[in-house]
């Protein structure tokens, strides 16, 4: 285990609103918990759960010209990415033919990761939580 | 995004690469849609290059699932470990109308058994 997944770390990235700018959103949840010393298929999860939280930000916040944030946290030997817009929910609009993930994120989300939480942020956007524990497997109970 | 159509046999063999996420996976589900609309009963999917698949990407496959349902089945050769894993959370390998292949010479051999049985 490395020192700094120990330490702990805080970092963020704020992007467009816009589906174009979800690749990048999945270098930094890459490089954050690589440096948490998490395997690869941890590394993966991360990325589908954080990638289809802030897709759906985008689709529902529904504003390019508001910001989206991630936030990276390692404390505890928990790595939380925080997922938070703060535009006002609205239904997709208009609707898609094509587009045909209707509620598969949330599903990937839970599945893949240790702890997921969402809440209304105090500003009106919502918040999306993201956790995996370090140390997930040492924990469960035999 | 690139598609590139070619074919295994008579069957219709969609290759792409990289991540198929929601912002590209527009060109899979044209070529898969055109594919399907052709009347084909089977269609395969490469993904031996795909290193990451969203739940758009997902959605574009069991769009094809389904819209197979009656006729036949898409199949899918060489996911990796964490591919699978998701087409395994969203239920795709307990359905019968979706086949995964290790590689494409399983595929061939799983064409021929069904072209003779």
């Amino acid at each position: 285990m490395t020192d700094l997944a120990d330490q702990g770390f805080h970092r963020v990235i704020r992007v467009k609103a816009e589906t174009a700018r979800l690749a990048e959103i999945r270098r930094f949840v890459e490089e954050a918990a690589l440096e948490a010393a998490l395997d690869l298929e941890r590394v993966f999860d991360l990325k589908v759960a954080v990638s289809e939280a802030c897709a759906n930000a985008v689709e529902h916040a529904g504003c390019e010209e508001v910001p989206l944030e991630v936030c990276a946290r390692l404390q505890a030997r928990r790595l939380t990415f925080i997922v938070t817009d703060t535009g006002l929910f609205r239904p997709p609009s208009p609707p898609r033919e094509s587009f045909h993930n209707r509620g598969l994120g949330l599903p990937l989300m839970v599945a893949l990761m240790d702890e997921v939480s969402f809440a209304r942020s105090p500003g009106g956007g919502t918040t999306v939580s993201l956790s995996v524990l370090l140390d997930r497997g040492a924990a469960i109970p035999v | 995004m690139d598609v590139t159509v070619t074919k295994l046999g008579e069957t219709l063999l969609l290759e792409t690469t990289g991540d198929i996420d929601r912002n590209v996976c527009g060109p899979v589900e044209e070529a898969l849609n055109e594919a399907i609309a052709d009347g084909t009963d089977t269609v395969l999917l490469d993904l031996r290059q795909v290193t990451y698949i969203d739940s758009g990407g997902l959605s574009v496959i069991l769009s094809g699932v389904r819209r197979l349902r009656e006729r036949g089945w898409l199949g899918v050769i060489g996911p990796n470990s964490n591919v699978r894993r998701l087409l395994e959370i969203v239920g795709l390998l307990v359905d019968p109308n979706f086949r995964v292949f290790e590689d494409e010479e399983a595929a061939r051999t799983a064409l021929g058994d069904r072209v003779t049985t």
